[in-house]
């Protein structure tokens, strides 16, 4: 999970003198939590699995959870097992709940022993069911697959005014800014930006190339809008559009910002 | 324990010292024991706004680098005996502050005083940072133009970042009040300065006071006497509704008529 705070973003920008920076920060993983023996059906079962969901999992960090499976002791076995998942998408780099054995076994297949980590709250519920039922089936359970990702982990949220000067970057996803941004900042955004104040600053939505990335704003007086490096300046804006509820987005290799009805 | 507050406004020329000296001088007129300190060191102005510049020998710096007591810096205001002033350097520059100097000279004042005014310095740099990083409150001053409300509003995010309350975790933020400064209701009312609403809008912090654009003002500065002995002047009595609300009185904020000219001042031309 990701949190960001308005000041963390500043203290970045102004303290850029370092040639590296060293942040402690937490990541939200996929964890696989293996029931028997994984050559029995397991595949097969996985296969269905992520068929239902092929996006989510695609190139999630993944953890094995090695709490049930005390078969699996060989480095041999976690090779396979690493290659067969990887070629799936899924990016293992950990195992938890390891005896030492195990953990040394992973190690050698380049898998590293995570310790500790909690469950995301919500999903519990819903995964203590399914480890009840998994047992009354004939193929082996197919792994819960944990936790969905959280809308608001992804989301950068913003109560707070963002001063001329500070420059707040939404690394995963969207910007939600429930405050005025003052003319001078910078608000940039792998996703969609939402501004419900005054927009008087600099808004830079889908930067890493995300053409359907869109910004909206509740009263639009941006110095700058961009989606994809497509921009326009204040110069530009139509008065139409000035003062009013927006959105912007791309048609066709063309900004356009568009009063909202 | 005293509570210590930064006067600050990133540009320069709104009238941080005069607002500074203002409200030092307010709060020992209501018997609270202020002590009001010059950041602006190699641009030393705090000491003659409150004339006490040839009282000057040890300064603000001095201390700092123990070569002075503080006890022996500090001037005792010969007008009120609640006031104080530390005086800074005028032939050093900011380099010669440094955190911890700063931060021993608070907490020793600390001891002693009901409040400490900080005069911050124009700009951002060391000088105003250091300023700003140990303060409760903040009086942000600004003039009703656009350039002035931009550097507010620049301030207000240092405020919520780079001060002492804002690298704790779990402490209170700094609170930050809005001084406006120089409002001239003639020229607003023409559209040549921007109106209050508009200003309160864009830096969205509470409005401490509106100090009218006033001739006493410079003059008060320039017989070093804090606007508020002045007590006939508007801006006197504007700086002391702005000093009530600091220390939490709840004032309506009036602003004030335009002052129209009398019919014997119109015949004598601009003799006031």
């Amino acid at each position: 999970m990701q949190s960001v705070s308005v000041q963390d973003r500043v203290s970045e920008a102004v303290a850029a003198v370092m040639p590296f920076q060293i942040r402690s920060r937490a990541f939200t993983a996929v964890v696989l939590r293996l029931s028997a023996d994984p050559s029995n059906g397991f595949f097969d079962a996985l296969d269905r699995q992520l068929k239902q969901a092929p996006h989510f999992f695609s190139n999630a960090p993944m953890v094995l959870d090695l709490g049930r499976s005390d078969t699996l002791t060989q480095v041999d076995d976690f090779a396979d097992l690493v290659s067969e998942l990887r070629l799936r998408n899924l990016s293992v780099f950990g195992v938890q709940n390891a005896t030492p054995g195990q953990s040394a076994a992973a190690l050698e297949a380049g898998l590293i022993t995570l310790t500790g980590g909690r469950e995301v709250p919500h999903s519990r519920d819903r995964r203590d069911l399914r480890a009840e039922q998994a047992p009354t089936k004939a193929a082996p359970a197919p792994a819960a697959p944990e936790p969905e990702p959280e809308p608001e982990a992804s989301t950068l949220m913003v109560t707070q005014p963002v001063r001329s000067g500070q420059r707040l970057f939404a690394d995963r996803g969207d910007m939600v800014v429930l405050a005025p941004v003052s003319s001078g900042a910078e608000l940039i955004a792998h996703g969609n930006i939402h501004v419900y104040a005054t927009m008087r600053g600099r808004a830079l939505a889908g930067v890493n190339g995300n053409r359907n990335a869109r910004i909206f704003c509740q009263d639009l007086d941006a110095e700058l809008i961009a989606i994809a490096g497509l921009y326009q300046t204040s110069e530009d804006l139509s008065p139409e559009v000035r003062g009013r509820r927006i959105q912007a987005f791309l048609r066709d290799d063309a900004l356009c910002v568009e009063a909202l009805k | 324990m005293a509570k210590i507050i930064v006067v600050t406004s990133g540009k320069g020329g709104v009238g941080k010292t005069t607002s500074s000296a203002a409200i030092g001088a307010g709060l020992a007129l209501r018997g609270h024991k202020t002590v009001v300190i010059d950041f602006d060191v190699g641009l030393r102005n705090l000491d003659m706004i409150m004339g006490c510049e040839r009282r000057v020998v040890f300064d603000f710096i001095n201390v700092i680098q123990g070569d002075a007591k503080l006890k022996q810096a500090l001037i005792k205001d010969r007008r009120n005996d609640n006031l104080w002033v530390l005086p800074t350097s005028q032939t050093r520059d900011k380099d010669a502050l440094t955190q911890e100097g700063v931060e021993t000279v608070l907490n020793e004042l600390r001891e002693d005083f009901d409040y400490i005014i900080c005069d911050s310095p124009a700009g951002i740099e060391r000088g105003a940072h250091l300023a700003m990083y140990y303060a409760d409150e903040a009086v942000v001053v600004t003039n009703p133009e656009v350039s002035s409300v931009r550097d507010s509003d620049r301030v207000l995010g240092l405020l919520n970042s780079k001060t002492s309350r804002a690298e704790k975790t779990g402490a209170e933020p700094v609170q930050a009040h809005l001084l406006l400064t120089r409002y001239d209701q003639g020229r607003v009312a023409k559209g040549e300065m921007m109106k209050v609403e508009d200003i309160l809008e864009i830096l969205s912090i509470p409005l401490l006071g509106i100090i009218p654009e006033s001739t006493t003002v410079l003059k008060a500065s320039n017989v070093g006497m804090p606007v508020v002995f002045d007590d006939k002047s508007q801006a006197a009595k504007a700086y002391e509704d702005a000093v009530s609300r600091l220390i939490g009185e709840q004032l309506e904020i009036q602003l004030q008529p335009v002052e129209r000219p009398g019919f014997f001042q119109r015949l004598l031309g601009r003799t006031a």
